[in-house]
Order: C-alpha cells, then structure tokens, then sequence
C-alpha cells in the first residue's frame, strides 16, 4: 500500500505541481465560460453609448412622444449608471428601480439622443442626406412616420443594422403605445381605464413548500432563470472541466513513463497493478484538488453576488462521488491508450470515442435542463459514460429526482468504473512494455481478454 | 554457497516466437555474472523474469530465495539499457522517488552521500532533462543501488559512457561486490565482461550456448589462434595452407590453426626458413568464442556497440 501511495504522491504533484496546472485552472473556466463572463463585465462596466436618432413625423403626433420617452430613459440611465467602482453598490442601491409601465427601456448604457427633420420638406434627398450621416457615424438611424400612421400601421426605421437593432425594439415600442393612447382617443376610451382592464397577470415561479427540520412549514422560494438553466449548466461543466484536467495528465504520464522507458523501472519495483492503483488514486486527488478551487471560487463569487441561496449545497456530496467514479473511469481508458501507443498523436484519435462520450452531455444539455425527469434524461444518465455530467445537471435544477436514480447512477458507474479498470489494466500490463507499431483493435481486444 | 538466483528449466513465448527456451541458470551469491548474447537473443526477458516484469510461461524463478512473485523483491537493484529517468524532475527527487518504491524511507542521508561519491552532488537541483548521458547513467545507477540491494541487475550499464565514467561506474560496481552485493549484468563488450565477471552465461536464439567461469568456458574451446613475431621487421609473414585468417597487427601477426598439432607444424615449418622470436598459442578470447557462436549477428551487435561508443 505504501508504494501505491508513493505513486499517487508522485501523479498528484505531477497534476497540480506544474504551471501549467495552475494556468489550465484559470484558463478552463474561461474557455468553458467565457462569454458569459464577459458579458457580465461589459455589464458591469456600465459604459454609456449614444445613439442620435433622426426622426420625420408626417403625422405631427408621435415627435414630442419619442422625445420624451428618451428623455426618460436617459434620466433613469444615468441614475443606474455607475460612477466609480467603489460607490457603485451604493448607487445601484439608492436609484430607483426602471419605470416598468411604458416603454422599456434597451440594454443598459444606450442613451438615446433624439432630432427632428422637417417633414413638410423631407424628400427623397432628405433620406439620401440622412443614409449619408449615418455611413459617417453621425446619426444611428432615422425613423420615418407617414401622416395616417394608424390607419397603415406602418412606420419605417433606416439604419445599418436595421434588421437586429435594439434601438428598433425600443422605438416600436414607443410608438405603439402613442399609437394605441391616440386610437383609444379616438374611440373615445379613457387610456387609463384601458390599461387597467388589460392589465397583465404576472406569473411568479416558485419551487416546492417543505418542512424545516423544526416542523415548521417553509415558503416555496422563488426560482429564476439562473437556478433552473444556468446552474445545472455550471455543475455539468465543471464536471468536465474535473475529468478532463485529471484524465488528460493520465495520458501523458503513461505515454512518457513508456517512452522514456520509465515503466521498466517502476515495475522493478511494484506491479502494473500498482502503478495503475497508484496513478489512478493521484488522479482523483488531483481532481478533489481541482473542484476545491472551484467550488471555493464559485462560492466567493456566489457570495459577492449574493447568489449563495442558489447554491444547492446538499449535492456536494453527490457531485464529489460522481467525480471520484467519473475521474476514475475515465483516467483508466486513458491510461491504458496511453499504454498502447507511443506517440500523443495517436493516443488523440484512439481517444476520439471517448471525448465524444464525455461530451455528448453537452450537446443535449438543453433537452435535459429542460425536462429532467423525463425518461431521456433518465435513461440517459444511467448511460455510464453520460452518468457523471448528466446526472450531476439534472439534480442541479433543482427538480426533486427520485433517489433511487442517483444511487442505480453510483452502482452502474462503480460497477462500469471496476470494468474499464481491470480491462484498461490488462491492456496497460502489456501494453506499458509494448514498443514498435501501434496495436490493432483485435490486438487491443486480445490484450483485454487475456492480459 | 547459496544461489541467489536459480532459473529452472524456464521458457517464454511471445505469440508464436520462443524469446527463452528451457532455460537454466544458477548463479550464486556474491558473484559477477554477465550475461552475453546478441541483440534479441533472450537476454533482456531473462532479466525481466528475475526481476517479475514477465513471467514465465513454465519453469521456475527462484530470487534470493523466493520462488515466485508478481513484483520485484525489494532487495533487488535494477539498471535498465535504457534510461529510465522523469525528465522534468528534480534529480535529487527522483532519487528519493526510486528510493521510496524499494521501501527506503529516510533515503536523504544516502543520496547525498552516493551523489558525493559519483561526482553528481551539483547537479542534485537540476531536473533530469539537464544532464548529459553520462550523468543521467550515474544518476540511474544510484537510483538503482540506493536502497543496497542484495542482487543487483545491471542491463548494458556502460553503453555510451566515456572511459573516465566508465571507470567510476566500474568502481562502484566492484565496490558493490565487495559488500556482497550478486551482480548480474547484461553486456556486449567482451572486454568488460573478460575484466569484471566471475561467470559468464551466452544465451542464443533463447537457448543456452555458454555458462561458466571465464576459464571453464576458454578451456572447453582449443587453443587455435597463434601470436607470432619475426626477428626481422621486415619479413612477412608468407602464405601456408595451414594458416587460417591472418591479421597484421605492427609487428605482431596473428591467424588461426585448426589444431594445436597443426600450430607446432607452422611453428617448425616457418622456424626452418626465418628467425621468430615471439610465438605463443593463445586460446581464444570470448569475443572469438562470442563471435564463434552467434557469427555474423554478433559482429552486427558489436559494430553498433563500438559506433555508438565511439559516438
């Protein structure tokens, strides 16, 4: 026992001892979570962008709206906007909440600067003139309203990015509430009276009433969308992220212990059996290591943002032991391709099935998150090389899975992970000594049959 | 006195190819034995049986006494042909490393002494992929000795080192011996072998050829080579249909006889004629018994010995 915990030594400090580890733990979460992060700095920049707008009002109604409900939405944008990062809590906290009747309000920093044109003289010149602003990047767009607006129910917006344009959501938006206060009028409805009746039920999402350990009766708590999308998202990759940084450093220790002809050494000293016990324990250190980093960072960071109630911490548990068979089944099929070739190009497509394996959770995240106890997502995560991604998403969302799951889940995995141990340590016991060409399936099948 | 390693009628197939046929061996404690053969004779698995990485598919391995094993007793040292070093490890580490495999728990203490003593203490901090061939050697001869094996398996340790390493590496592993340390060790240079071991076991084709001591082995061939020299530097040796082979080396002329009664014969028919003041019968070395045996696959083994020594 001592000599394998000599080598799980040795593999943890191969795995975490590096730079390169330390880089690989700062760089996986960005490349898995890059662009939500980067949205939410952008965010939190808060940075200001102006937007002139160019408006020809043939029928003399809407201009005075337009302008004010810019006005508005600037006032209330500078009010959010932050004006240095230490007052800037402060700030969030003192401002008033966005106006949540009338016209919403586009993504935060666009402020709208707002100028009339002529109508009596808008030609096609006029237009022409106004494109031409626009190449030059002294106006975002023009708005063009015809006189019987509310009988055409169309109005044309001219701008470079017409088609996607957050600037044409918010200018709809406007002039189909003047619109509807100007046919209201005309049909003789008091605007208010017609608001009040079409008012719209909100629909609060709650999850389940439970007892406290009390007695007592807890309150459903509110979910969002974070609870339900983005966290099973965040375990399920965080899970990859595990098995990928502990696995892959399997690979190549194997490939060089083999080339260096190391292996030859190590088993003067102790047996394939506990060369591979050994490496696989420091594995599952390695990658105990990697999820305590980030299931500290995530909670600082849960903390700072106070998404701490969010945190499902009663699958902690759950999500370590899926990772400990997760890592070691996998870290097996790596090792023992890395025993079986000899050069890190072949080892990747030799690999090819089993990344795909690892990664089709991915692909299918959505369907899951969606419906977690429907019998794909069942049927799914009893799938050994999905179990661990998958199963670890669907207790994430929150959705109350039947226990019996998680535990056929382990058993399957332990009895799947036993498996691929003991066929990878045939293969690796023959294959760590092999030297020349690259064996063949019916070679590799031999191997694992017989040793 | 006891063997410390004692092969009984031992065999291992790889697929269809017999690598070791019904081989045995006994060599006993405190002995240097070398084990000779061309490339691909058997020698390599044979030393992997010893040392458990193999086992065999009949016959018995008895090391220090144990009968059987599925790993390396821990009193067993081994050098492997190949170096066998992490590249991006300390060297000192990995000593301790090595040293922790075979058991050693306060290994500090004597790695500082062994890297004094082969002339490596400055390169303790450096990682392994810093050092020449040399000391790479070095380091992988103290990483196989650092725990005092009892039986230490030595697989081609001079190949590729330059003279002055060679000889402290000679050194220490005369010095082992002394200790009562059994060393086996596995070599195509048959001047090393001449100089350093008790016995020597060829193996060919899987099969043994030779096993004994040097003098055994010598003696069970006939004294058929001749060593002569002519008074007059300028006479030359002339063409007999007796002599076999001849060489030229300065003054001294060398060839082969079939018999030791053909020898007297050339030796009374050239004295009649010139004035030799040299002749000697000299029985053959174990290069010509090597060379004898495995032919032209040992010259090919020790022309890329003497290439890659030269290099």
């Amino acid at each position: 026992m001592n000599k394998i915990l000599t080598i799980a030594n040795r593999e943890f400090w191969a795995i975490v001892g590096t730079k390169a580890f330390l880089v690989s733990l700062a760089v996986m979460p960005l490349m898995m979570f890059g662009g939500f992060i980067a949205i939410q700095l952008l965010q939190d920049r808060g940075g200001i962008e102006e937007k002139k707008l160019a408006i020809i009002d043939h029928s003399g109604q809407f201009f005075e709206t337009i302008e004010k409900s810019a006005a508005t939405h600037n006032q209330s944008l500078e009010q959010l906007a932050p004006k240095t990062s230490d007052d800037d809590a402060e700030e969030k906290q003192l401002a008033p909440p966005p106006n949540k009747k009338g016209p919403p309000t586009t993504s935060k920093g666009t402020k709208f600067l707002i100028e009339k044109i002529d109508a009596s003289t808008a030609s096609d010149q006029t237009r022409l003139d106004l494109s031409e602003r626009i190449r030059k990047q002294d106006l975002h767009g023009f708005l063009e309203i015809p006189a019987n607006v509310t009988e055409t129910n169309a109005a044309e917006l001219f701008s470079e990015d017409a088609g996607f344009s957050i600037v044409g959501s918010w200018l709809s938006s406007v002039i189909n509430e003047r619109a509807k206060s100007i046919r209201f009028a005309q049909l003789g409805l008091n605007p208010e009276t017609v608001a009040q009746a079409t008012q719209q039920i909100s629909l609060k999402s709650l999850g389940l009433v439970q007892v406290k350990s009390d007695g007592s009766i807890q309150a459903a708590e509110e979910k969002n969308q974070i609870t339900s999308m983005l966290l099973p998202l965040v375990f399920m990759m965080m899970m990859f992220m595990v098995i990928f940084m502990s696995a892959q450093p399997m690979l190549e220790s194997v490939l060089e212990e083999k080339a260096q002809r190391i292996a030859e050494v190590l088993l003067g000293s102790v047996s394939p059996s506990q060369l591979m016990a050994g490496k696989l324990i420091g594995s599952v250190a390695g990658s105990l290591t990697i999820v305590t980093v980030y299931f500290a960072g995530a909670y600082i960071f849960a903390q700072q943002k106070g998404y701490t109630d969010m945190v499902p911490l009663s699958m902690i548990p759950w999500f370590i032991l899926f990772q400990v068979l997760g890592v070691m089944f996998y870290s097996s099929i790596f090792m023992a391709v890395g025993a079986s070739v000899s050069q890190l190009k072949e080892a990747q497509s030799m690999l090819l099935p089993a990344w795909i394996l690892l990664m089709c959770p991915m692909f299918v995240w959505f369907a899951l998150v969606q419906e977690p106890n429907g019998s794909f997502a069942v049927g799914f995560s009893m799938f050994p090389p999905a179990t661990p991604t998958t199963m670890v998403l669907r207790m994430a969302t929150g959705v109350t899975i039947p226990l019996w799951q998680p535990i056929v889940g382990v058993v399957i995995l332990v009895l799947a992970t036993s498996a691929c141990v003991v066929i990878a340590g045939r293969i690796f016991r023959v294959g760590i000594l092999w030297q020349g060409k690259t064996p063949k399936l019916t070679e590799l099948l031999r191997w694992a049959i017989s040793g | 006195m006891s063997n410390a390693i004692e092969l009984v009628e031992v065999s291992k197939s790889f697929r269809s190819q017999k690598a070791v046929n019904n081989l045995s061996l006994s060599v006993p404690s405190g002995s240097i034995y070398g084990f000779i053969g061309p490339n691909g004779s058997g020698k390599t698995t044979t030393l992997r049986m010893i040392l458990r990485i193999y086992q065999p598919d009949s016959g018995k391995v008895i090391v220090l006494g144990q009968p059987q094993g599925q790993v390396a007793d821990d009193r067993v040292g081994y050098l492997p042909e190949e170096r066998g070093l992490y590249k991006r490890m300390k060297v000192f580490d990995l000593i301790e490393y090595y040293a922790n495999l075979k058991g050693v728990r306060q290994a500090k203490p004597m790695i500082q002494s062994w890297l004094d003593r082969m002339g490596a203490s400055e390169w303790a901090n450096r990682k392994v992929d810093a050092l020449s061939k040399g000391m790479a050697q070095k380091v992988q001869f103290i990483a196989a000795v650092i725990h005092r094996p009892q039986l230490l398996i030595l697989d081609e340790p001079f190949s590729g080192l330059d003279p002055v390493n060679m000889e402290v590496l000679r050194d220490a592993v005369m010095e082992m011996r002394r200790q009562g340390t059994t060393i086996v060790f596995s070599t195509h240079d048959m001047d090393k072998a001449e100089q350093m071991c008790d016995y020597v076991f060829m193996i060919y084709r899987g099969n043994k050829v030779l096993d004994g001591t040097l003098d055994h082995i010598q003696s069970s061939y006939p004294a058929d080579r001749i060593r002569m020299r002519f008074s007059s530097p300028d006479t030359q040796l002339p063409q007999h249909p007796l002599i076999l082979n001849p060489e030229h080396h300065g003054r001294i002329y060398e060839f082969g006889v079939q018999s030791p009664d053909q020898a007297h014969q050339v030796l009374r028919e050239l004295s009649s004629t010139q004035c030799i003041d040299y002749f000697e019968l000299v029985r053959p070395s174990l290069h010509d018994i090597f060379v004898k045996i495995a032919g032209p696959e040992a010259r090919q083994a020790i022309l890329a010995e003497t290439k890659e020594t030269a290099a």
